[in-house]
């Protein structure tokens, strides 16, 4: 069985003044130094808006060379993306330990939201990702399944968790008045609503078992895009791929929902975990408002999402973003995660999704089982 | 928008429809050009829909995207008789009612389908 046997991320936030070789030399660094390992095998590599040869540009400089170096674009998936195939090619014997590194710099392309892709339908016709999760909380909120209350939540709560994460790019103790209350970006999501644009790097080495107690099990992942997504169906935008590549996930793992301690989602907007958290089977379709109300994914409830303040609180960098929930499953796992530690945890699942192409059910979804 | 290369967004016919195809062997809608029907590799008919259809989801855009001053609305709406789900340009006033009847109406100057 693979596992992973080290983790390291940067800070997350705006970071203009360093390069990406710089981000990727403290995140693969200390991965490499929390793994006790000196080289690796091969490189797969995740990032969205990266330059041509990024990935070699920052590695060579590391003497990270003469080795396969795969470089991955799969939306906001595309770090686990980068795991998901790094873990299989280890299970598959192709390599014994393998360096997955995620890498992002959004403020050298972005002031605001992510500009829709021109080549696409939907993206030429001014879509964002901000208004794609808008559409589906209008959805939500026509059905009755969520409230304006519930949504914000969600931040409240992401935002709480983030003040025990030292590394990320904010946090806070607000109230739902005040998520509401804050500046509309597409309705009914508030600025608190949303994720922000983050520079950051996050690695992982994987590698064959090796009994160190340190080593988290890689226990199962699954990566599908999504299906047709039209006029046929009245689900969301990615409930139905989040919820068949779970199940998949689950299934390899041999476990059910109930048996995760923790989970980091894709929460790019405060809707997007309300969906996620019900497509991962916490919760039936339309419970997820009632889910995050009660507490249940809370640190100190039963089933914590996000104890990191994830995407929405410690930053979403998209190429990143995949490597940074491994890292803090892993640290949760190990009990090294302070303030924030999961009491007791010892099975995590990281879920990313991508989207961006009009159409689908999402452009790629990874679920991971780490742990047990 | 300049230089992004050819225009992929849907069209409207002459008579103020949606110029989308149906697949011949199972029926599926699509709004936009392609080789053979998504669903089940049959061949496609050119065909019309709408104009009326129903809203799917709305949402007002408070953000500036490339080329478009907030705010603006948008939303699906899924055309009449089975026709495809099409995303379109509303008024900035406020988001469409979920379920209520639309039409769509003349492209904007940005060439973008709109919905009244």
């Amino acid at each position: 069985m693979t596992a992973v046997w080290g983790v390291g991320t940067t800070r997350f936030a705006k970071q203009r003044e360093r390069s990406g070789a710089e981000l990727a030399w403290e995140a693969v660094l200390e991965a490499l130094s929390d793994a006790g390992v000196d080289d690796v095998d091969a490189v797969y590599v995740g990032t969205v808006f990266g330059a041509p040869g990024v990935a070699q540009r920052v590695l060579h400089t590391l003497g990270i060379v003469d080795v396969p170096v795969v470089t991955v674009e799969n939306a906001c998936a595309s770090g686990t993306t980068a795991f998901h195939e790094a873990r299989w090619a280890i299970e598959a014997g192709r390599f014994d330990r393998v360096l997955v590194l995620g890498i992002e710099q959004m403020s050298a392309h972005f002031d605001g939201a992510i500009h829709p892709e021109p080549s696409d339908a939907e993206g030429r016709s001014g879509m964002a990702l901000p208004s794609l999760y808008a559409m589906s909380a209008s959805r939500y909120l026509h059905e009755g399944w969520v409230t304006p209350e519930q949504l914000a939540q969600v931040s409240v709560k992401n935002h709480a968790h983030a003040l025990e994460n030292p590394r990320a790019q904010y946090s806070g103790r607000f109230t739902v008045q005040e998520v509401l209350a804050s500046r509309m970006i597409a309705d009914p999501l508030t600025l608190l609503q949303c994720c922000p644009i983050s520079d950051a790097a996050a690695a992982a080495v994987l590698g064959r078992e090796r009994g160190e107690p340190r080593d988290v099990p890689v226990r199962a992942s699954r990566l599908a895009s999504g299906r047709l997504w039209d006029q046929t169906t009245d689900h969301v935008w990615g409930f139905e791929l989040v919820r068949d590549v779970a199940r998949a996930a689950y299934e390899e793992a041999g476990i059910a929902p109930a048996d995760a301690d923790l989970f980091e989602v894709h929460d790019a907007f405060t809707i997007g975990e309300i969906v996620t958290t019900e497509g991962l089977g916490l919760a039936e379709e339309g419970g997820g408002g009632e889910l995050v109300a009660s507490g249940h994914t809370a640190l100190g409830g039963a089933q914590p999402v996000n104890p990191s303040g994830g995407l929405l609180s410690r930053g979403h960098p998209l190429g990143a973003t995949g490597l940074a929930q491994v890292a803090e499953v892993v640290t949760q796992l190990r009990g090294d995660a302070g303030g924030r530690q999961v009491d007791g945890a010892r099975v995590g699942v990281v879920e990313t999704m991508g989207g961006g192409v009009a159409g689908i059910d999402g452009n790629g979804c990874v679920v991971a089982v780490l742990g047990g | 928008m300049t230089g992004a290369g050819p225009d992929p967004r849907p069209r409207m016919t002459e008579a103020g429809g949606l110029a989308g195809a149906r697949c011949e062997a199972c029926g599926y809608a699509v709004a936009f050009p392609r080789p053979r029907c998504p669903r089940c590799r049959g061949e496609l008919a050119p065909a019309e829909f709408g104009p009326g259809g129903t809203v799917w989801a709305s949402t007002v855009v408070h953000v500036p995207v490339p080329g478009v001053e907030p705010p603006f609305g948008l939303a699906y709406v899924d055309l009449d008789d089975d026709g495809p789900r099409v995303l379109v340009h509303t008024g900035g006033e406020a988001p469409l009612p979920v379920g209520a009847r639309a039409e769509l109406a003349a492209p904007d100057s940005l060439g973008n389908l709109r919905a009244r």
